[in-house]
């Protein structure tokens, strides 16, 4: 089973999830920049992440076999802080980066003004640069937080094939799907999604434009959430076909759009990394 | 690839007036820029530009316009043998009670004649402490004086460079130091440095004294010497090896004027003139031209057009740059770069290299720290061909070793390493031995290495020892270079630890040290 997990915050994992991921067929991610779990207070602490997510991130998962890219944006919770807004300036630069396959995690938290005016800019941002977007849906009231953001997301004038809408429930797909977006799923746990749920989504919707991921972060979360779903969808019934259209083919296809994703296998040997060249030494 | 002729290179060639003593300084001049010399290093003399002349407005204002005429830049010397004092040479100094307002006077006329002709340095020396006058007392003096004319130059305009000269009260740069920060380092106090009297008496190496001196450098005389022989002598009739000497004022970015320095070679000046340039050519460091070609011939019709439309805007517009620097890869492909002269090089950093040498200087900087990791590598690769300066080039370097990145950690220690100092560069190799980066990505290696460097690989081999482990086989060969020092390393006594797995781990490596 070949995984690509579409959202992941690997800059909270240790090591051990890297192995434990590799092992468990996840040879590539997506990580989309989000909040640290304490709000950051500058700009400045934006670009030092950034920085690490296209710099020593990708080179931490190269070491474990796994292609890390990256979604860059400012977050819905902390574009409420305008100590946090000149970040929106210094993000164009960012998104001319090789590592950078999407906008995201941008949308709504709280649903306020400030919120929808970074949403907004960050969607234009992604009509420029020609990427696609992550939105991130409320955990509050979320049926009218995702109504909302399919609003802004129309008026942006982006593509709907181009945005994915995370984070969906049974009572949220219908209309992100009807929207013509794609339909995000993060299977946790306990909360958000369940491998039995999003199998039951599967068989009401079918596997094309739907997404699925660990959403891990620092947080009670499993970065192997992902092939769980994939052996409840083996034991329910679907073909491995179709678990390798839900967990690779589809996010390949969408985050392909940018023109920028590399997922071409990559032994897991670290004496590879050096910019394609070995740098084995004669004897250890 | 062996030039059949010489490169051009970044520093520009002077030649001492006081080696055409024999000449009318117009005459002179026109011999020294008709060899090619970019510049010279105007001696003030009874015969050349009195500066008691009564005339002197009118002189000046000649030399200026014939400099100027001839292309030629100008630092002012006034190290004149008998032009205050006919019977006594050098005489009187700034270390005299007596005369020394005659020597103020004379070095304050200079700093006013090198105002008028542009002159990019005013150099001066303190003069040999007079019998009978105290150390301490000598150093009062000359302290008084050469606060008084940092003063008229920093109002004239004009940079002095103090030169130490042996013999004198300030005969080195650990003297030079001690004056510089006893004035409290006045930006118009600067030092001139003669690399024959580096030489002579210098402790370290000559090109080490280039590079520990270069930021207060402001001019530079050029000559061979002996150990312990205070004699200027013809290039290669002394002890200097000049290449690593030029390589370093290279890299540290000096752009003042390198002039040759042979007062008694007055009587052959013209040849001895023709022989010292093509000789300091022959020895100095070639520009190093960045990979357009090798580029060219690996890029597609699409990729070319790309690439051309990139540099061409990279000059003027630094948000496209930024744009372009970034978007190299996916523009122009990633693959090997197949020319020779550029094996482990990719298509994507020759094309960065491009862009990067059509850059101004200060994006450099602003594109290595806002760049991912490819972007950063791309930077650290092409830093040998920017002339950007020691003092620009080591702090991204550091900031790479700072990295625990081995793909960054390896770039940073490629050619562009001569910036680190010696510390900086131990702690590098030691960072690939530690990261697994093959010593074999360290630049110039085995010049380098010296016995402290030996040293801490010896204590990183006797840790690896005491824990049972092996020493990497690349490290080996410069602990042999080091007998004495592998002689009495702790190693040994671990060959009988009780432990088994140290004592095989001991006798391992010892073998391999044979």
């Amino acid at each position: 089973m070949r995984i690509f997990d579409p959202h992941i915050h690997m800059t909270s994992r240790t090591t051990d999830d890297y192995r434990a991921m590799y092992a468990a067929g996840v040879r590539a991610l997506v990580e989309p920049a989000f909040w640290l779990g304490q709000p950051r207070t500058s700009a400045g602490s934006f670009t030092d992440y950034f920085d690490g997510l296209l710099g020593w991130e990708p080179y931490r998962a190269a070491q474990f076999g796994v292609r890390h890219h990256c979604a860059l944006a400012l977050n819905p919770k902390e574009a409420n802080d305008p100590r946090c807004a000149e970040v929106l300036e210094l993000l164009p630069r960012y998104f001319a980066k090789d590592g950078v396959v999407a906008v995201g995690e941008t949308g709504f938290d709280s649903v306020t003004a400030a919120e929808e005016k970074a949403f907004t800019a960050q969607l234009a941002l992604a009509v420029e640069h020609a990427l696609p977007a992550l939105v991130h849906t409320p955990h509050r009231d979320k049926a009218a937080g995702t109504a909302r953001s399919l609003d802004v997301i129309r008026e942006s004038g982006i593509p709907a094939e181009r945005v994915v809408v995370d984070h969906l429930n049974e009572l949220t797909v219908r209309q992100v799907l009807e929207a013509g977006c794609w339909a995000g799923f993060s299977i946790y746990p306990d909360t958000k999604m369940e491998p039995d749920r999003m199998v039951a989504i599967l068989r009401e919707y079918g596997t094309e434009r739907i997404l699925v991921n660990s959403a891990a972060d620092w947080g009670h979360s499993d970065p192997l959430r992902t092939r769980a779903t994939g052996e409840a969808m083996l034991a329910a019934g679907f073909t491995a076909e179709d678990v390798d259209r839900v967990l690779w083919r589809n996010p390949v296809a969408f985050y392909g759009a940018s023109g920028r994703l590399d997922v071409r296998p990559q032994d897991p040997d670290p004496a590879l990394l050096f910019a394609g060249n070995s740098v084995q030494r004669g004897s250890r | 690839m062996t030039p059949t002729h010489p490169q051009p290179t970044t520093l520009r060639f002077g030649y001492g007036t006081n080696g055409f003593a024999n000449h009318r300084l117009d005459d002179a001049l026109d011999v020294i820029a008709g060899l090619g010399y970019e510049g010279v290093a105007l001696t003030l003399d009874h015969a050349h530009l009195d500066p008691y002349d009564r005339d002197l407005p009118a002189r000046l204002e000649a030399v200026r316009r014939r400099l100027d005429a001839l292309g030629l830049a100008v630092v002012v010397e006034t190290g004149a043998r008998y032009l205050l004092d006919a019977r006594r040479k050098h005489s009187p100094t700034l270390l005299h009670e007596d005369g020394r307002g005659a020597r103020l006077d004379f070095l304050e006329r200079a700093v006013r004649i090198g105002a008028e002709l542009g002159a990019e340095a005013v150099s001066f020396w303190s003069g040999v402490l007079p019998e009978g006058t105290a150390p301490e007392r000598g150093w009062e003096l000359l302290a008084e004086g050469c606060a008084r004319l940092a003063d008229t130059a920093a109002r004239a305009g004009v940079v002095l460079g103090f030169e130490p000269e042996p013999g004198m009260l300030v005969e080195d740069l650990a003297g030079y130091r001690r004056l510089r920060d006893a004035l409290g380092a006045p930006a118009s106090f600067r030092l001139t440095l003669d690399i024959g009297h580096c030489r002579c008496l210098e402790p370290l190496p000559v090109a080490d004294c280039v590079r520990r001196a270069a930021t207060d450098l402001v001019n530079v005389q050029i000559d061979d010497m002996r150990r312990g022989v205070h004699e200027h002598l013809e290039f290669g009739a002394g002890e200097i090896d000049f290449t690593p000497v030029l390589a370093a004022l290279a890299d540290a970015g000096y752009r003042g004027l390198v002039a040759v320095e042979l007062p008694r070679h007055s009587h052959s000046a013209p040849d001895t003139a023709r022989r010292s340039l093509a000789f300091l050519r022959e020895h100095a460091t070639p520009v190093r031209a960045t990979p357009v070609q090798a580029v060219d011939a690996a890029l597609t019709a699409q990729g070319r057009t790309w690439l051309a439309a990139a540099a061409a805007r990279a000059a003027a517009e630094p948000a496209a740059l930024a744009a372009d620097f970034a978007a190299a890869g996916r523009a122009c492909g990633r693959g090997p770069l197949a020319a020779p002269g550029w094996e482990g090089w990719t298509v994507d950093e020759a094309v960065r290299a491009v862009l990067l040498a059509a850059a101004p200087a200060p994006a450099v900087a602003d594109l290595y720290a806002r760049g991912d990791r490819a972007e950063r590598r791309a930077v650290l690769r092409a830093l040998p061909y920017l002339e950007l300066g020691a003092g620009a080039v080591a702090p991204l370097l550091e900031d790479a070793l700072r990295t625990n990145d081995t793909a960054l950690v390896a770039a940073a220690l490629g050619p562009a390493a001569t910036a680190l100092d010696a510390a900086a560069w131990r702690q590098g190799v030691l960072k690939c031995v530690f990261l697994g980066v093959p010593l074999s990505a360290v630049a110039g290696l085995d010049e380098r290495a010296d016995a402290e460097l030996a040293r801490m690989l010896l204590d990183f081999a006797h840790e690896r020892v005491a824990a049972g482990r092996d020493v990497p086989a690349d490290v080996l060969p410069l602990l042999r270079r080091h007998p004495d020092l592998l002689a009495a390393s702790p190693i040994h006594a671990e060959a009988g630890s009780p432990e088994p797995r140290r004592a095989e781990a001991a006798r391992r490596v010892l073998a391999q040290l044979g």
